[in-house]
């Protein structure tokens, strides 16, 4: 679950952390990572490529929803929107203007872990980016006319990606309702009720609590050397204080003993599934054995789930699965779009006698290796652009605790044994653990009265 | 957040679309060397190296789109790029997505409105069998009938799944509605009805007509040795027998007179979804630099004067933007947004309020200086990849833009001047004549929004088709 500021560019982040072995091996020979912590407890990773004129800055803050709480659902997000509204030096709408007119771009995203924000730009504008960032982190500003109409524009934001999209609505009711304790319950965006109710002090609190420099990891991508990045963060950054880091969150979501099942209906074409699967946090030694399972399950047209209910039997239209990066315990969830006038426990009990299949037998050697040789060509994809790799590397340093493991990635993808594929699909994919939502067509319902 | 959501996904992206183009120091805007040469069949190949990371891109561009469907069959040009795959003379379908998969590549074919595409990235180590599977399913597709009835059955939910996402549609009935019975308002994969009177007979005739190597513009960019591809080239692609085909014109059209409005009615819609415009330019016309320049002001970034109207002061919306969707013939030119039913009318005051704005002020010079240096600034993230290597040498072969599309953009940036923005302004902005499409709830929208036209069409989303209704909808 995932919302960005504006959509100038889709994003894909978690292809991220899938890759092999020699691949990573060569990308950190070819391009070495330097890394410093600032006096103030900021990390700063610096990846030069020389190969455009470009920079890609990321800055991670271990920020999101899971740090809320009710009534204030959502506030990361309206905050990371707020983080353009104005500081000090650069005041309301300033910030984008001046990005714009040297060239540069910038975008930011909120997630229940984490809020990023991008900048990428020409190398011409570096100094510039360092002051605009100092600014906003150091000393932001609340314009109570910029709340209220922020506050219309995450509105719509909401309207677009909850209320008016199938997927997002059905998976907003899923987390809802898979967790009953930890706060991966409510939405990134928030409730509705929320989003109209945050306060100025609500704002002022949640920047107190989140944007210390020490609870931020800044990566660096592109035409610079790590001794200028370097110099400018100890010019604009270091002198920023520190302060304390957000209270852990300590709440841990008891083991779920049976299956939860939820319907939503609603006008619509075409009737909806999705299956979430409590699963470990990212870090976790399960975490590549995973991943080579959902490959070897969804991606591709040869995938297992594919051939059977897209291609075999006809009964969905799309297939596929996700995990978001998680510092806690997640979900691994199933979508799958059905077709129109099938029964809606078809697909269920398709992707039910799938995951079945799986754990009774284990996968060929074939669609082992085929899923390793998709993750190292996804690897490379992201390795491709200064962009991908500035993504990547925060990914893992913020995920993972340390952007050396994209190097160890490897290692740990060609370990994964078909007993480990086979061992994870039971661990996870079990009848108990799993929240099932269905979305019906309103309309299809009153067709068939 | 892997999310192999094949189709539905790329339909949502509206939102921001990012107008791109070149940086700052003039030597390093410059696409990296590439050859060009012709085989004997008559396939153009352009070669471009590219060291970095060991892959491949293919892109194959076949001159013939979803502009040369037949009217009610419109999606014959997707539907046969989709069926490639899916059975050729030595694979099953089941065997090609093996093959393929188990190299870890991608294979893709699509048709829009100008050409057909497809597509395949792979390792650099599985180059012969990466060529001999492209060329397998350009070369000798089947179009197994169970297959065939499956891409179209499949297409059709496709379609009806749109529907429930209204941004992802609203292009299509503003096409149809912009250019009624032209060939550029046909929805290019096809509608409810057009898909099912689609034919296996008419699917092999489309491409025994436009699958020709003399038809087709062949791309490759990546880490790969260029002698070697030349002889692999030979021997999977040249053997692809030479074929005559009349390349298809497309007519212009000239811009709608008048205004007219098409409401179409969703009533669950919590938000109206819009887009104003008329019928906008060629992607070779001589003023595109300029018309890029003042379009990046107006509606093609965050800052633009749409997106600060309707988002940043009035916070009626999450985003709005202007677009030249151009093509061989004039394409649309869009202005786009979204918000709640409440201020429908409201927020499309104001859109047009900036347009009036943008004829009767103009741009100033300030705003020129900042556009050029956005665009040049955010253009090299764009020929980055070899995908994108591979994409942008093809489109300035077929478009006949050459390398300097490329190697002149930031001359050509820096020549753009108030006194040139001002006549692209009057020349490429629509002001008078506008139509207007809305996705949105009627009941609640209709009554404010009747005003801004003289002719008002309305229909249900769950009407089959787009615009105009087909022969056979349903009243």
């Amino acid at each position: 679950m995932k919302t960005i500021r504006h959509r100038r560019s889709a994003l894909v982040l978690l292809c991220a952390l899938g890759i092999t072995a020699s691949a990573a091996r060569a990308q950190s020979q070819e391009f070495p990572v330097s890394a410093r912590t600032l006096k103030n407890g900021m990390k700063v990773l610096v990846q030069p490529d020389h190969s455009i004129p470009n920079v890609a800055l990321y800055i991670f803050y271990r920020i999101g929803s899971r740090n809320e709480h009710p009534g204030t659902t959502g506030l990361s997000h309206f905050f990371e929107h707020m983080m353009f509204n104005g500081a000090k030096k650069y005041g309301p709408g300033d910030l984008d203007k001046v990005m714009e007119a040297n060239g540069a771009a910038n975008n930011a995203y909120t997630t229940q872990n984490v809020t990023v924000y991008q900048d990428w730009f020409p190398r011409s504008a570096l100094p510039l980016i360092y002051d605009i960032e100092a600014d906003r982190i150091r000393d932001l500003t609340f314009d109570p006319k910029k709340i209220a109409s922020e506050r219309e524009v995450v509105a719509s934001e909401r309207r677009l990606s909850v209320d008016n999209n199938n997927f997002g609505l059905l998976e907003e009711q899923l987390w809802a309702t898979a967790f009953i304790a930890h706060t991966y319950q409510w939405p990134v965006v928030g409730w509705m009720s929320d989003i109209e109710h945050w306060t100025m002090d609500d704002l002022k609190h949640h920047f107190e609590m989140g944007y210390s420099p020490s609870n931020a990891t800044m990566v660096v991508v592109g035409d610079v050397s790590p001794e200028e990045i370097f110099q400018l963060c100890e010019k604009f950054i270091e002198p920023i204080p520190s302060h304390a880091p957000p209270p852990p969150v300590t709440t841990i979501e008891p083991e779920q003993l049976g299956e939860r099942r939820l319907v939503v209906h609603k006008p619509a074409e075409l009737p909806l599934v999705m299956i979430g699967y409590h699963v470990s946090k990212t870090d976790d030694p399960d975490f590549y054995a995973l991943n080579i399972l959902r490959s070897v399950l969804f991606q591709g047209e040869s995938s297992r789930m594919y051939q059977r209910l897209v291609d075999k039997d006809q009964i969905a239209l799309d297939v596929s699965s996700s995990v978001d990066p998680a510092f806690d315990p997640t979900l691994a969830i199933i979508t799958a779009l059905q077709r129109q006038g099938v029964d809606p426990q078809a697909c269920e009990k398709a992707i039910y006698e799938e995951l079945e299949r799986i754990k009774s037998a284990p996968v060929s050697d074939q669609e082992l290796e085929k899923a390793k040789n998709s993750r190292l060509v996804e690897f490379y994809r992201e390795m491709q652009t200064i962009n991908g790799r500035a993504n990547t590397i925060g990914t893992y340093e913020v995920f993972m605790g340390d952007y050396n493991k994209l190097f160890d990635a490897a290692k740990n993808y060609s370990a994964v044994t078909k007993e480990d594929v086979q061992r994870v699909a039971k661990k996870y994919f079990a009848a108990n653990n799993r929240t099932v939502a269905t979305l019906l067509p309103e309309n299809q319902e009153k067709a068939k009265q | 957040m892997t999310r192999e959501r094949k189709i539905l996904r790329l339909l949502a992206v509206l939102g921001f679309l990012l107008l791109i183009c070149p940086p700052v120091p003039a030597q390093s805007l410059r696409l990296p060397p590439h050859e060009k040469f012709v085989l004997k069949n008559g396939l153009t190949v352009l070669l471009m190296e590219k060291r970095g990371v060991p892959l491949i891109n293919v892109f194959a561009l076949i001159k013939t789109g979803a502009a040369a469907d037949p009217a009610g069959q419109e999606g014959l040009a997707s539907v046969t790029a989709a069926l490639l795959r899916k059975g050729t003379k030595t694979r099953t379908a089941q065997q090609f997505s093996a093959d393929f998969d188990f190299m870890g590549g991608s294979f893709g074919a699509d048709a829009g409105a100008d050409f057909t595409n497809v597509s395949a990235e792979f390792l650099t180590k599985d180059l012969s069998r990466g060529l001999e599977l492209f060329s397998d399913a350009v070369l000798h597709p089947t179009f197994p009938q169970a297959e065939t009835d499956k891409v179209l059955t499949q297409s059709l939910d496709g379609v009806k799944a749109a529907k429930d996402e209204p941004q992802s549609v609203l292009g299509l009935y503003y096409d149809g509605y912009l250019y009624g019975a032209h060939p550029y308002g046909r929805p290019s994969d096809g509608d409810e009805l057009s898909l099912k009177r689609i034919q296996r007979d008419a699917i092999v005739k489309f491409y025994e007509t436009n699958y020709a190597p003399g038809n087709t513009i062949l791309g490759i960019a990546g880490e790969f040795d260029a002698a070697e591809i030349r002889k692999k080239l030979e021997e999977t692609l040249g053997a692809w027998p030479a074929r005559t085909v009349t390349s298809a014109s497309i007519t212009a059209v000239p811009p709608a007179k008048g205004k007219r409005l098409l409401l179409i009615d969703k009533p669950d819609a919590t938000q109206t979804y819009f887009a104003i415009g008329n019928i906008g330019t060629r992607v070779n016309d001589p003023d595109r630099v300029a018309i890029r320049v003042v379009n990046t002001i107006f509606g093609g970034r965050f800052t633009s004067e749409l997106n600060e109207a309707l988002r940043v002061e009035s916070g009626y919306t999450y985003g709005a933007r202007s677009f030249f969707d151009s093509r061989k013939a004039p394409g649309p030119f869009e202005i786009s947004s979204f918000t709640k039913n409440e201020t429908t009318a409201p927020a499309i005051d104001l859109a047009l309020q900036v347009l009036e704005k943008l004829h009767k002020n103009g741009v100033t010079e300030e705003q020129i200086t900042s556009a050029k240096s956005y665009i040049k600034g955010q253009f090299p993230p764009s020929i980055e990849s070899s995908g994108q290597l591979a994409r942008r040498i093809v489109m300035n072969e077929f478009y006949g833009l050459g390398d300097d599309e490329v190697n002149q953009l930031e001359a050509r940036i820096d020549a753009v001047t108030p006194a040139l923005a001002k006549q692209i302004i009057e020349k490429h902005f629509p002001l008078d004549n506008l139509v207007f499409v809305l996705i949105g709830n009627a009941s609640a929208i209709g009554p404010a929004v009747k005003k801004y036209a003289d002719k008002m069409d309305q229909r249900p989303i769950s009407d089959p088709g787009f615009w105009p209704p087909s022969a056979g909808t349903p009243k």
